[in-house]
This record gives structure tokens, C-alpha cells and sequence, in this order.
């Protein structure tokens, strides 16, 4: 049997579904191992699902001389290096808090019945460029409810768990697995592989007894037999080859959540350690506000509430002062992540002229339920920056029109994503 | 000036004109001296260059051109003035270019056939597995790609292609639906039984909406501290303490008992004693006075907001005014709860004008509708009777199970002493099962040999065994539905149950089959009417509509909330509309409808909600049944049912040109062709100011818009008297202009919104024929069936075959209306005389050749 079977007692449905979307992203050849020059796109796509201050955050002018907002005022040395976007939103994502876990998938309406998720941009992305690294993305986490909320869901709507421990992480990344779980794996694609090898032959045999104008399908089958082979082969070789160096040492992981923003810093340099060592070229980091018990703002100050009752501060100006000096600490985290990608040098540039980056919210204001006018910044990734792009704010241009240029701007060849009407490719340098 | 250059044109090309050999002169010349004008190699009007097009009616491709010359003459759309074109020459015409089209098709077909084998679609390949392992619960289509569509259409034998993320997902679904086959222990799972009286029936001590929204009661008062021991209350306590409540379950929402989860996917058991309720000021209850329509939704217990699936199950339950006990089965995933969800009640809304709460809609007088639970009892998940479970059998047959001592995810070992010839008794059992007739030898040796080589390499039985049945799951004889040639009575079964119950065969048609009975008219007659007395039908019923009438479409746009905001989360309107186009479709074809309630009908299926939506005295209860309407309703027919004028519209506003397009092309069967590309769609003016026909008029203007618009807008003009959800209107409403309407909608929210003009829904037809209103037009349509009965016979062919009616076909499509026209064009003799046609049952069969030459 080339899939494991789910263990009714132990292990759900759902879990097993999720070791599959595992399968499904197979490496592709044309990337692997080909000898193409131009060095690699990334993405790295946060979303903090609490969102910022919506006033404190969004310019009051637009194009590209507009003055920063006095959020953004934190990140005025990378003033050139990235968008403001405002007036975009998931058309008909409503439902509050539930809309997270669509930040970065569109399926509309996540609290009516019968909804199921869609798949989100990091596992399209994977599913149209194939495997090119070792972790086809990684799906990260500070402070999550890892069983419900995700940013990362596969095509039939399952949640991708995210990792939470930085530990784990850099293990998976750079020491190597024990054999008999190398060769564990490896005897589960070489059980797909033998399937095929029969059903490749039994085709042979069934064609005989058909028609000229069948024969087309047939060899639609046994060229899709052929890439999925290649594609198993792949996967079959990044498990015994030899994991990257690093002279970094191996982080320990904070259990407190209430150290939420060191949490945050460390994962977001294991991110940046992943996307420089080629790991990866696709990182989703949910920052789980919402689980976020009562905090420290700064090493002199605890958070009046915890993240969520602060994030409904009814106006009660103690609470918002509070919640700014919160959101300036996040912009400086974010700060630091331009910062370190610009210092790694990739391929003549530098690691965040190749990386785009994405910091944004399924909230646009998180003390009513708002789910229009999301706060989105995108940095780095060689786009054309320094500019607010205002859309319609009571009107608002899906979000997905940018997922589709980020899509693009990858080298992914797609015109469409999620609920799309077009594209924001007036970025693309 | 221009014109001279064209007549130059035409000398030139006049002379470079070859035809070919087989065209019949008086074609060429009639197209020579009619259509050159405008369609050759210097002008090509709708990229038609006669000039260059030749006769090559063996190539495909030249022989579709030439049917849609044949159509457009046959329309009287061109040439475009028809009086240049008699009528008695236009239909010499069309014979003489007839024959020939229709040869070169025959020949085609009898070569290739009337479409290519196909392979299964998305929802076919999860319903022969449910069928095949005996699993009717199982979910795996989510695992395979959407399939590609045209006009809606699925089961399009030139768009089922196969890739190589195709078959992973064969891969995955397989493997998912195999290991859900096994039997999941030497013993069933244990069955646990949980009870929940007083405050243990809800999650939490409240809910948003405040107080209104839910409270518990004692003797229909407030209970302000429920103490502990009302938990105790049992089916004889006749005051126990009850859970009222008053709200949907839209989000944010507590609303599941408090403390189970499912530890084990499966079927659970509710049982519960609940009645329904009106909520008076101080928090009092009394009697309802209608039945109130309750349901459950299984869900993640992550507070009060939800992630992952919501799926409603157990179906609709009628909560009646006395307290009474309700049982039914719901669907649990692992890790899972479920919440009562009553149907088409308010929700509260977040209010944040000096704080931060949660307001419920104003109370109408007579009372909140609500809920009053008493107690409820689950117990799961259930276990089949027999064990190892039928799936576990389908795999397995009788060998016997033992604890699993392999680490390799299989929960049973499966004892086998002749591991060989079991592993050959077994699998040719279900590769016939699966492959929907017997494998060459030569084939099933791949199989058994890829169980054998793991045997011999020491792999557990039930592991080598599953991979062969994974590898069969996977391939062509799986995978693919050829179509029947004469004699192959085999593919025939096939076609008939993939078209009636998206599936296989069951035993005993598969049966039949193959001993060759199905050839027999009677016997192919007598098995139609069994599969469609039967419940599978239903997958015929949901997968038509949502293909045809693409009903599967019905959520997506929804009601502008500033326009239309008494639709705000009704979710059980929207739900009961699509029951009714199923429940009326059903009915189309098991109660033998005639054609003419496409259009109208005296009748129609109705529950509370949509009696209410119609303007009609209220039906008690969420059932949809059949209920006769007066003579003034204007509903009654597939044409005006609320789901059609939902999903003609676009949520905000309705557009008499899309929504005519659409009754054209679904209904009437006569497509209009595809708008110029130069012109814009008009946008409805959504202020007020202006009606829809002002802003169409002006689009029209010009001779060459009117003479298509004339073709679909009056039908649309007519529907304009129904909303976005298909209530009826006499007046538009607007944003800025007209009568100031406001209000509180059912998710609290403050609205206003304005009556503007009236509604003008006459209309002209084409023919000439004048209409008021759709009554009217109705009856107008109504007079005249066949063209609806023909385009229902085109969609059954496209839906049972993979491939449109072919030129030559259409001979057999008019022979089946003239057998049906004496009943009146019946949709289930019409069905059925699609089922015992040549078309259905493939090529290569004499009598097919014979009746076409005629």
C-alpha cells in the first residue's frame, strides 16, 4: 500500500489528508536539476489575524510621493522597497475571527454551512512550479491554534498544520532524518511507483481493444504516468540527499506565549534561514493574535487584556494607545525581517530583491468585525515599489488581484486565483 | 467610395473560388450571389471567408462551419434580410446542402462513433467507490480536480482529460477510500451514549444576542440560576428545565451541547424532545403557532467562531407547538460537534456605538420564533449490524481478522492460509465488480502479479491485496466508460446507470447485462423504470440540475444587503428554492410531467418559507409539497421558480437581456449567438433614476442590436417583475430616489432604501405575439411544447452521451418528438425514449443505419 492507512482510534481523517497534500506537491523536473540562470523568486506571506489600527496604519495620501502613515514611518529606510496597498479585500469573506483561515485562500463565506476551504496561494503556487527545494513551503505559526487555524489549506479544503517550534524546524531543515524513517518514506514511494509501473502495463493490454479516436485519452494517461513517475523519482531523491550546512546554532523554542514578540522574531529568522539556505521558496506565517493570551508590549509593559479583548478597544483611549505602541513593536519586527533579508547577498542582488514579501490581515479592523479594507504591505520580491496603491474603500478590488501578480511575478503561469477579476501587474517592474 | 473597393474585391476573389468538387452547385452559387458580400476574404463578417472555405465536409472542422451556415440560413438569420431568400427557395436550399452534411456526419460516426470514450468525472468516480465498497458516506471528491465544463455540462467526453495531478488525486481518493473500507478493529468500534438535560444542553450560559437570543426556562418563565440538579430531568418530567432559544446559527454563535465530541468519525444517533416556541416580552414562552423547521450543523467546537467544514446533517426536523421527540442520524467527523441550527431565524448583530455588544432584531408582535429543548440524547458512533463491516467483505470476503501486528496503518491482519489463492479468488471478484465487466486474463495477470510479488517478498496479505485494488482503482478499466456498440450490452448497462445513478451497475442490472438481455427493448424499458423508481435517482436529480440549470451556482451571489436586506442570512430560503427545482425536476420525470411545465404549471413544491416567498397562504412545515396554485400566482413552471430569477441575477440587480438569454439558450433550446465584441453590457442604474428598459433602449437603437435583442429581451422584459430572489415586484427599488422604505433587516442592521418606477413587463415576440405580463407570456409559450420538449431531449443526449446531438442525428431527435407528441410531450417518455434510441445505445447497429438512409 503506497499511502498510510489512518488508524481509526489514533489518527482522524483529516490528519491523513493532510500527509497526502504532502504527496500531491510532487517536484517537478523542469526546475530540478535543470541548469536555467535566472536566479529564484520567493514569497514569504504573513498574516497577523488581528490586524493593525486601521487610521494609524493607512497613508491619507496615495501614489507613490504620499507620506507615511505613522506606522509606516517604522519602516521608512525600505520606503522604496515596498507598497501600501489599501481598498482591497476578499469579496464576500465575512464572518469575523472565522475569516482567517481564508487570508490567503478567498473561499467565501467561512460560517455558512457547507463551507469548505480552498486552496491557498502558497500550495497553488506549489502545485503549478512543482518541488524545487527540499520543503516544497513552510507553514509557520507564533502562538497558533494549530488543530483550527492555518493559513495554508490544500484543494479539497484541508487544513496544512503549521509549525510552531523553531526547534523542530531547524531539525527538519538541517540535521538529517534517522534511516529507518529515510527508508520508511522512501519504501512509501516506491509503492506508488510499482502501482504505476502496473497500471502503465495493464494499459498497454486495454488499449488494443480500442478505437482511433480513444486513443488520444490513452496517451493523455500514459503521459501523465510518465511525469507522475518522474515526480515520485524526485521526491525519492531529496530524501537521501545530504541536508545544507549552517553555522548557526540551533534555536530553543519559547514556550511562554505571553513573549509574543520574541516568538515572532525567532520564527521569522528561521524563515529567513530557510529562504537563504534554499530550503524553501515559499514561507506562510500566521500570527495567531487571537490565541494570544495577556502579553508583553515591551520589557516594561504587560497588555491591559489579552490580544483579542485589546483588539475590541471600543474606543477606550487606554486601549488604543496601547494597541499603537503594539503595532509600532510589530512593524519593528517587520523592520528587522527587510533588514536581514537585504544583508544576505543572492545571486549578485540581495535576499529581499528576490523575496516578496507579504504582511497583512483578514481583518480590516479588528474592534468591529470588519473584513473590507485589509491592511496590506508588500516589500521586496524586484516589484516596483514606493507607492500607496488606494483602491475603492467602499468598493474594494479583491485581494486575489494581487495574489495573481505575486503569482506571476513567481513564475507561475496563471490569470486567475481565488475570487480574481484581474491583476495588479501595474507592480511588476 | 467603399463600396466600389468591395465590388473589386469580389471580381478578385469571385475568380479564386474554388469549392470543391462535392459541393452542389446550387449551393455555390446561391452563397456566391448572396453571402459574398459580405463574408469573403476582404471583409469575412463574422470571420466567415467563404472565399477560402472550401468543401471538405470529411474535415471536422469544415464540416461545423458549413452546419452553422446550414443553422443560420434554416433561423432566417441570414441572409440578414429575410425577404431576399423565399421561403420555398430557402428550403430547397437547405435540402440540397442537407444531404451531403448529413453523410459526411454519418460516416464519421459510424467510424468513430457518435463521442469518444470518456473517462469518469469527478463525482462518478466518488459514487463507484461509495457503490463499489459498500461506503455511502464516504467523501472523496475533493481529492480529485474540479472537472472542466461547457454550458454547465460535466459529462463532456472532450474535456475529461487525464494529467498527472488527475491521477495523484486517483491515487490519493483510492488509497483514502480503501483504508475507510477496512474494518477498523477485530471489534467494532464501542458505541458510546451521552445525555444532556438542563444547562449541559448548550456550550455555554449564553449567547451572542444577549438574553433575547437564548435563556434557559422553567414553566415558560426566565430561570435566572439553573441549578444543578434540573439536570436530572428525564422524558416524564413535565416541567423540566428547557433551553430556549431564538436565533440562527450564523456566526457568532455557542451552540452545542456542552462537552461531547466525536472521538470517531461516523453515524451518530440525536435524539432529543423539543417544541416550538414564541418568546413574548419578559422573557416568557408560549405555543408557537406554525411548526418551526430546525436542523444541526457539525462543526470544530472552537468558541464562537468556526473553522474548518460546517456541513448541515441529519436533515430537516419540524419542531411542533407540544413538546415531542425527535430522533435522526447525523455525520460526525473526528474531533467534531454539531450545533442546533434553526432555520430562518434572525441573528443578532455587533453594535459598537459606545462599547462593544451584540443586539438582537426588534421583536415583532407576536413574539420571537424559537426553540424550547427539554433534553437530547446521542449515541456513537453506530456500528453496522455484521462484522467485519460489508465494505470490510467487499475486500476480504469471510477470511478472518486478527489483531495487527504490522506497523504498517492497516488496523486488522487478515488471516489467510492460501495467501496465493486467496489472493486470486479475491481479486477477481472485485476487479469484475470494478471494472464494470470481466478483464482479458491477460490483464488481471498484471494485477494478481503485483500482489504476488509482494507476497513473495513477505508483505502481509491485506497490504499486498489493497495495492492491487489501488492499482485497479486506477486504471482504464476503472477509470473509463466506452460507449456501447451494438451488441455490448455491457457498456449499455453502464451508460444507463452512469446517466441515472451517476454509478455503476448494481447486481442486478450488471446481470442482465451480461447474460444479454438488456438488448431487448422491454427488458432495457423495464430497467430504466426500476433505476428510476429507485433512491440513487437522486444523484441523477442533483447532478442534472446542477449540471443543466447550473443550480450548483445557486450561492453565489448574494443579495445586496443596502437593496434587498430582507434577504439578509436566509440561508433556509435560499435552500428551499433549490428543493423545489430538485423536487420539481424529480417530479418532471416519476409523475411523467408534460414538457409545458418547463413554462408553466398549475402546481408547484413548496414549503413555509417559500409559500411566504410566493405571496401564498403559509404551508406549515419545511417539506416541500406539491400544492395547487390559484390562478393569479405567477409562479408555477421551471421558468419563474425563485432559484431560475436567483441565479439569472447577479444579488444587486436583474437584467431582462441575461435573464432572456438564458430561458433562449436552457429552456427554449435556440441559443442567441454571442454578443459583438465591441459593444459593452449595459449596466443597470441602481439609484433609481432610470429603468432598465430606458437604459436597454438606448443600447438598441441601432437596426443590427434590435434585431438580436428581439430575440431574448421581451422573455426577459417579462421576468423583470421578479426580484433578485424571484419575489414578485411592481415597482424597482433604487438607492437615491423615490419613496423612503426603512427598517431593521434580520441581522439587526438598520436599512433604507427607495421605491422607484414601476415594473413594464409587456412585450412583443418575435412571431408577433403580444404579452402584458409573464402570465401572459406563459401562456403564449406554453401553446406551443415541442421546441421545449426538443431542447430537453438535446440535454438529456448531451448529459447521458458526452457529446451534443450530431447534424445527422436530428433526424432521430424529431422521430422521438413525434412518438411523444401525442401525450403531450411527457418528460419521462422522453427520457426514456432517449434511453431505448439508437443515440443512447451506440453505433454500429444496422437498424441505425437503416432508418437515417431513409
Amino acid at each position: 500500500m503506497s499511502v498510510s492507512f489512518s488508524n481509526r482510534s489514533g489518527v482522524s481523517r483529516r490528519h491523513f489528508l493532510r500527509g497526502l497534500g504532502v504527496c500531491l506537491a510532487l517536484p517537478s523536473l523542469e526546475v530540478h536539476g535543470d541548469d536555467s540562470t535566472d536566479p529564484p523568486n520567493r514569497m514569504i506571506l504573513i498574516s497577523n489575524n488581528l490586524g493593525v489600527l486601521p487610521w494609524q496604519f493607512f497613508p491619507k495620501s496615495d501614489g507613490s510621493n504620499y507620506a507615511l502613515s505613522p506606522y509606516l514611518k517604522d519602516l521608512q529606510e525600505f520606503r522604496e522597497d515596498f507598497n501600501v496597498i489599501s481598498g482591497m479585500s476578499h469579496p464576500a469573506v465575512a464572518g469575523g475571527h472565522s475569516t482567517e483561515n481564508c487570508f490567503l485562500t478567498s473561499a467565501k463565506d467561512p460560517t455558512a454551512s457547507g463551507f469548505r476551504n480552498s486552496i491557498s496561494l502558497d500550495q497553488f503556487a506549489v502545485e503549478q512550479l512543482g518541488q524545487q527545494t527540499r520543503f516544497p513551503t513552510l507553514n509557520l505559526g507564533v502562538n497558533i491554534d494549530k488543530a483550527n487555524r492555518s493559513l495554508a489549506w490544500t484543494r479539497d479544503g484541508a487544513l496544512l498544520p503549521a509549525e510552531e517550534s523553531p526547534s523542530a524546524l531547524f531539525r527538519k531543515m538541517f540535521v538529517q532524518g534517522d534511516r529507518n524513517e529515510v527508508a520508511r518514506r522512501l519504501h512509501r514511494l516506491r509503492e506508488r511507483g510499482s502501482i504505476l509501473d502496473a497500471v502503465g502495463e495493464d494499459m498497454r493490454l486495454f488499449q488494443r481493444q480500442l478505437g482511433k479516436s480513444d486513443r488520444n485519452r490513452v496517451d493523455q494517461y500514459f503521459s501523465s504516468l510518465r511525469e507522475l513517475e518522474t515526480r515520485l523519482q524526485v521526491a525519492g531523491e531529496w530524501e537521501q540527499k545530504p541536508k545544507p550546512q549552517t553555522d548557526q546554532a540551533a534555536p530553543k523554542d519559547i514556550l511562554d506565549k505571553a513573549k509574543f514578540f520574541e516568538k515572532f522574531e525567532l520564527m521569522l529568522s528561521m524563515a529567513r534561514l530557510a529562504l537563504e539556505t534554499d530550503s524553501t521558496r515559499i514561507v506562510t506565517l500566521m500570527v495567531d493574535a487571537f490565541a494570544t493570551p495577556v502579553f508583553d508590549v515591551s520589557a516594561k509593559e504587560r497588555s491591559l487584556n489579552g490580544y483579542h479583548n485589546l483588539s475590541h478597544h471600543g474606543q477606550a483611549k487606554d486601549k488604543i494607545a496601547q494597541l499603537e505602541r503594539v503595532d509600532h513593536r510589530q512593524m519593528q519586527v517587520l523592520r528587522g525581517l527587510l533588514k536581514n533579508l537585504a544583508a544576505v547577498s543572492d545571486s549578485g542582488s540581495n535576499l529581499l530583491e528576490r523575496t516578496m514579501v507579504l504582511f497583512g490581515s483578514n481583518l480590516g479592523d479588528a474592534n468591529v468585525h470588519n473584513c473590507t479594507n485589509l491592511p496590506i504591505l508588500l516589500a521586496g520580491g524586484g516589484l516596483r515599489h514606493g507607492r500607496h496603491l488606494a483602491f475603492d474603500r467602499s468598493n474594494n478590488r479583491p485581494l486575489c488581484d494581487l495574489f495573481v501578480t505575486m503569482l506571476q511575478n513567481l513564475g507561475v503561469e496563471t490569470e486567475t486565483f481565488g475570487s480574481s477579476e484581474g491583476n495588479l501587474n501595474e507592480i511588476i517592474a | 467610395m467603399q463600396k466600389t473597393i468591395i465590388f473589386i474585391a469580389i471580381l478578385l476573389t469571385a475568380v479564386a473560388v474554388s469549392w470543391g468538387e462535392e459541393c452542389p452547385p446550387a449551393v455555390s452559387a446561391f452563397l456566391e450571389q448572396h453571402c459574398f458580400d459580405c463574408h469573403n476574404d476582404v471583409v469575412a463578417k463574422g470571420e466567415l471567408d467563404l472565399a477560402n472555405l472550401g468543401f471538405h465536409l470529411d474535415d471536422a472542422a469544415n464540416r461545423e462551419r458549413w452546419i452553422l451556415i446550414y443553422d443560420r440560413i434554416a433561423k432566417q438569420e441570414m441572409p440578414p434580410e429575410s425577404d431576399e431568400l423565399p421561403r420555398a427557395e430557402r428550403a430547397e436550399l437547405l435540402k440540397t446542402l442537407r444531404r451531403p452534411l448529413a453523410d459526411a456526419d454519418r460516416a464519421e460516426i459510424s467510424a468513430l462513433g457518435h463521442a469518444p470514450m470518456r473517462r469518469l468525472t469527478q463525482t462518478e468516480y466518488e459514487d463507484n467507490l461509495r457503490d463499489l465498497l459498500a461506503l455511502p458516506n464516504l467523501d472523496v471528491a475533493d481529492l480529485l480536480p474540479e472537472d472542466r465544463s461547457v454550458d454547465g455540462f460535466k459529462k463532456v467526453a472532450s474535456l475529461l482529460e487525464i494529467s498527472r495531478v488527475q491521477l495523484a488525486g486517483y491515487l490519493d481518493a483510492s488509497g483514502v477510500a480503501l483504508s475507510e473500507a477496512v474494518a477498523s478493529g477485530v471489534k467494532p468500534p464501542k458505541t458510546r451514549k451521552w445525555r444532556f438535560t438542563g444547562t449541559d444542553l448548550f456550550s455555554a450560559p449564553t449567547t451572542y444576542g444577549g438574553r433575547e437570543a437564548m435563556f434557559f426556562t422553567k414553566n415558560g418563565r426566565w430561570n435566572a440560576n439553573p441549578k444543578s440538579q434540573e439536570k436530572a430531568a428525564n422524558e416524564n418530567d413535565d416541567s423540566p428545565l428547557e433551553l430556549a432559544l431564538f436565533r440562527s446559527a450564523a456566526w457568532p454563535y455557542y451552540g452545542y451541547p456542552r462537552g461531547f465530541l466525536a472521538a470517531l468519525s461516523g453515524e451518530y444517533r440525536v435524539r432529543f424532545s423539543a417544541r416550538a416556541v414564541r418568546q413574548l416580552p419578559g422573557f416568557r414562552i408560549v405555543p408557537a403557532h406554525d411548526p418551526l423547521p430546525m436542523s444541526f450543523r457539525a462543526r470544530q467546537p472552537s468558541g464562537p467562531d468556526v473553522s474548518g467544514d460546517v456541513s448541515e446533517t441529519g436533515g430537516w426536523i419540524d419542531l411542533m407547538p407540544k413538546a415531542k421527540v425527535f430522533e435522526t442520524t447525523i455525520q460526525l467527523n473526528t474531533g467534531e460537534t454539531f450545533e442546533y441550527s434553526l432555520l430562518g431565524l434572525p441573528v443578532p448583530f455587533i453594535r459598537t456605538d459606545g462599547g462593544f455588544y451584540y443586539d438582537f432584531p426588534p421583536m415583532p408582535p407576536e413574539g420571537h420564533r424559537g426553540a424550547a429543548i427539554q433534553w437530547l440524547e446521542v449515541e456513537g458512533p453506530l456500528t453496522p449490524e455484521s462484522w467485519p463491516p460489508e465494505s470490510h467483505r467487499v475486500l476480504f470476503g469471510d477470511l478472518p481478522i486478527a489483531p495487527a501486528t504490522e506497523q504498517n496503518g492497516i488496523p486488522v491482519r487478515v488471516v489467510s492460509r492460501q495467501p496465493k489463492q486467496d489472493a486470486e479468488r479475491l481479486l477477481r471478484r472485485f476487479v469484475e465488480r470494478a471494472a464494470r465487466r470481466p478483464l482479458p486474463e491477460d490483464s488481471l495477470d498484471v494485477y494478481l502479479k503485483l500482489i504476488r510479488d509482494d507476497l513473495n517478498t513477505g508483505t502481509p496479505f491485506a497490504e499486498a491485496m489493497l495495492k492491487g485494488y489501488q492499482a485497479l482503482l486506477c486504471s482504464g478499466h476503472f477509470l473509463f466508460l466506452r460507449e456501447p456498440t451494438k451488441g455490448d450490452t455491457l457498456a449499455l448497462a453502464s451508460r444507463l446507470s452512469h446517466l441515472l445513478w451517476n454509478s455503476r451497475p448494481d447486481e442486478a442490472l450488471y446481470q442482465t447485462a451480461q447474460d444479454g438481455l438488456l438488448a431487448k427493448t422491454s427488458v432495457l424499458k423495464a430497467e430504466t423504470d426500476r433505476l428510476i423508481a429507485d433512491r440513487r435517482f437522486d444523484r441523477f436529480v442533483e447532478n442534472f440540475t446542477d449540471q443543466w440549470l447550473s443550480l450548483s451556482d445557486l450561492r453565489r451571489d448574494i443579495p445586496d444587503r443596502r437593496l434587498y436586506p430582507e434577504y439578509r442570512k436566509d440561508d433556509y430560503l435560499v435552500d428551499s428554492m433549490e428543493r423545489e427545482t430538485r423536487a420539481f425536476l424529480r417530479a418532471m420525470i416519476r409523475d411523467n410531467l408534460p414538457a409545458s411545465v418547463l413554462v408553466d404549471a398549475d402546481f408547484a413544491f413548496l414549503n413555509d418559507r417559500l409559500a411566504a416567498h410566493y405571496g401564498l397562504p403559509r404551508e406549515a412545515g419545511s417539506a416541500m409539497r406539491r400544492v395547487k396554485l390559484p390562478d393569479w400566482s405567477p409562479y408555477g413552471g421551471l421558468l419563474t421558480q425563485a432559484s431560475i430569477m436567483k441565479l439569472t441575477s447577479n444579488g444587486t440587480t436583474t437584467s431582462p437581456v441575461l435573464r432572456g438569454v438564458w430561458v433562449m439558450k436552457k429552456l427554449m433550446g435556440d441559443p442567441p449567438p454571442a454578443p459583438p465584441k465591441s459593444v459593452p453590457a449595459i449596466q443597470p442604474d441602481i439609484r433609481g433614476a432610470t429603468t432598465i428598459r430606458e437604459t436597454l433602449a438606448k443600447h438598441t437603437e441601432s437596426e443590427s442590436c434590435a434585431a438580436c435583442h428581439a430575440r431574448f429581451d421581451p422573455v426577459g422584459f417579462a421576468l423583470e417583475n421578479f426580484d433578485v430572489m424571484g419575489a414578485w415586484r411592481d415597482r424597482y427599488r433604487g438607492l437615491e430616489r423615490g419613496e423612503k422604505i426603512t427598517g431593521i433587516d434580520p441581522g439587526g442592521h438598520p436599512f433604507t432604501y427607495f421605491i422607484g418606477p414601476q415594473v413594464d413587463s409587456a412585450g412583443t415576440l418575435r412571431s408577433g405575439e403580444m404579452f402584458s405580463d409573464v402570465i401572459e407570456l406563459k401562456r403564449i409559450l406554453k401553446a406551443d411544447p415541442r421546441p421545449l420538449a426538443r431542447n430537453l431531449l438535446h440535454q438529456f443526449v448531451f448529459y447521458a452521451t458526452g457529446s451534443h446531438v450530431r447534424f445527422s442525428e436530428r433526424s432521430d431527435i424529431e422521430s422521438i418528438l413525434d412518438d411523444c407528441e401525442a401525450n403531450g410531450y411527457r418528460v419521462g417518455d422522453l427520457l426514456r425514449a432517449t434511453i431505448s434510441s439508437d443515440l443512447f445505445a451506440g453505433i454500429q447497429r444496422p437498424s441505425l443505419v437503416e432508418k437515417k438512409s431513409k
